[in-house]
This record gives C-alpha cells, structure tokens and sequence, in this order.
C-alpha cells in the first residue's frame, strides 16, 4: 500500500490511519465511475468514492459537509447505485464520522 | 450524559433466551467453545453460557485499541491470547456490540489461522450503520441506530458497565 497519498481532507487521512491500524487494505481514489453523458455520449459527470477496501470489495466515501449540502453527493450515490448495482458503496456523513472519531478518541485531536 | 433506557432487563433476558435456544439447537452434540473479547462482553458472556445447554468453554482475547497515540502503536496487536488450541473446535466468537467491525474482522483472521472446524460470531447488538468491514453474523441480539450505548459491560471512557440494563449516552464531543 503507497503511503505517499495526498488526501484531500484531514478526515480522509484520519480514516487512512485507522485502516491502517486494523490491517484493512486500502486504495484513495481508485476509481472514477462514470455517472452522466450528454446527447453525443460524451460523460459530463463521474463520481470517484474516496477509498476501496479491495478485501471487502467496498467503496467509502466520506463527506464532511453539513447535512444540507450533502443532497448533491447522496444525488451521486444513488446514480451510481442505478448503473452500477454490484458496487457496494457506503457513505460515512458528517456525524457518523463524528460518532467514529469519537470511538476511537480521536474527536478533540483532529478537526473535522 | 445517561438518556433513555434502550433496552431493558427483561428485554436482554429475553434476547438470552433466543440466542441461547439457537445456539443449543444448532450445536447439539457439540462442545462449542465461546471466545469474548474483553472488556465489553464479559457480562453478555458470562449469562448467555449459563443460558446455552451445552457443554461448552470459555476462553477470552485482548487486542490493543486504536486511540490519539495509535500512530505510535503501529497496527493492533493482541494482547491477550486464547489459552486453549481451538484446532477442530467449534468456536463462537462473542461480542457485546458489533460497530466498524474492523477489531473483529481483524480477529476472525487470527481465529481462522488455528484452524477451527467451525467459526460463527453472536453479538448482543449490531450497529451496521457504522460498518466499514463487512461481516457475516449469524446470531444477533438485537440492531440499533447509530446511538451511543452502555451499560451491561458497555462502557463510556470506562464508566457504566455495571448498569444492568442499556441505555443510550449522550456525548458532549468537543468539535
């Protein structure tokens, strides 16, 4: 596994650590799924989860934005879910990530 | 901090009663042995083998958590080994409550390596709202939202194990 990733977000590389920890392989960004096409085709819309988990066959993706901004990702799950229905895909929002860090001690520690 | 009651004692006792009546049906004529992980599943441990009818054993694991200083930890390690060889044994792995599944799907990996003949895992509860590592359970006490419980071996920063019946927590988290 490449530890030279550049996450995007420090919640992202936080969830990296705690993969880490468990022995969970894990990829940042493996795949861009197309998820729009205008008339000619051509895709005007992809969506790239943030992490794959190869052993469990699972994508996550994270978001940290407030409850009210995330209809426009939940709009991208779901399209994904449509056209690809064997991809198991699992979002973690804003409080579940929370609840996590909170778990695993790490809530004062990192900002969210 | 301590909100409602989620479950109550009659409620896990009758969670017992059914998990207790499944294990003894499906492994009649056997001698399963029950792994728990401490320290949260002593209790739910300690009644469901006075529920079960089968000869059985006991035996318990320790692994190190992940926390603030994990980074210097490395990667999780037991800490406390089983005692007795599980080769051939029917083991039934024993959890209070089953959130990321990332600790147990770490030690479903260790059981497997003694060569068991069988490996099921029974939790009193199951919150797979949290799930990252996917995880076949195939005994189940009881499912809960993503809500912070304890009591009956379940501990905030190590207080409220003792109370016998679960009840949800709340938490003042600090961002």
């Amino acid at each position: 596994m490449p530890r030279t990733n550049k996450f995007s977000h420090p919640s992202e590389a936080v969830c990296a650590r705690i993969l880490d920890f468990y022995r969970i392989p894990w990829e940042y960004e493996p795949t861009s799924f197309p998820i729009d096409w205008d008339a000619k085709g051509t895709i005007i819309s992809s969506f790239r989860p943030d992490f794959y988990l190869p052993a469990q066959e699972q994508y996550i993706e994270l978001t940290t934005m407030s409850q009210k901004l995330v209809t426009k990702k939940n709009r991208k799950v779901r399209r994904l879910r449509e056209l690809y229905p064997h991809i198991n895909i699992k979002i973690f929002y804003q409080r579940d990530l929370k609840n996590l860090l909170v778990k695993y001690g790490l809530c004062s520690e990192e900002a969210m | 901090m301590l909100d409602e009651t989620l479950f109550s004692e009659d409620d896990i006792g009758q969670a017992l009663t059914r998990l207790s009546g499944q294990l003894t049906t499906d492994y009649a004529g056997c001698a399963p042995v029950l792994v728990t992980v401490l320290r949260g599943g002593f209790m739910f441990l300690a009644d469901l083998m006075r529920a079960v009818r089968l000869p059985l054993s006991v035996d318990f694991l320790a692994v190190s958590a992940y926390g603030p200083h994990a980074g210097d930890l490395g990667t999780v390690q037991v800490l406390k080994d089983l005692q007795e060889l599980i080769a051939g044994r029917d083991v039934i792995v024993v959890e209070d409550i089953i959130d990321t599944g990332l600790t147990l799907n770490y030690l479903l990996e260790l059981l497997r390596a003694g060569r068991p003949n069988s490996l099921s895992v029974c939790t009193l509860l199951d919150r797979s709202v949290r799930r990252i590592a996917q995880i076949d359970i195939e005994y189940t006490g009881f499912a809960i939202p993503d809500v912070f419980v304890v009591g009956y071996g379940l501990d905030y920063q190590q207080r409220f194990r003792e109370l016998p019946y679960i009840a949800k927590v709340k938490i003042e988290s600090s961002s």
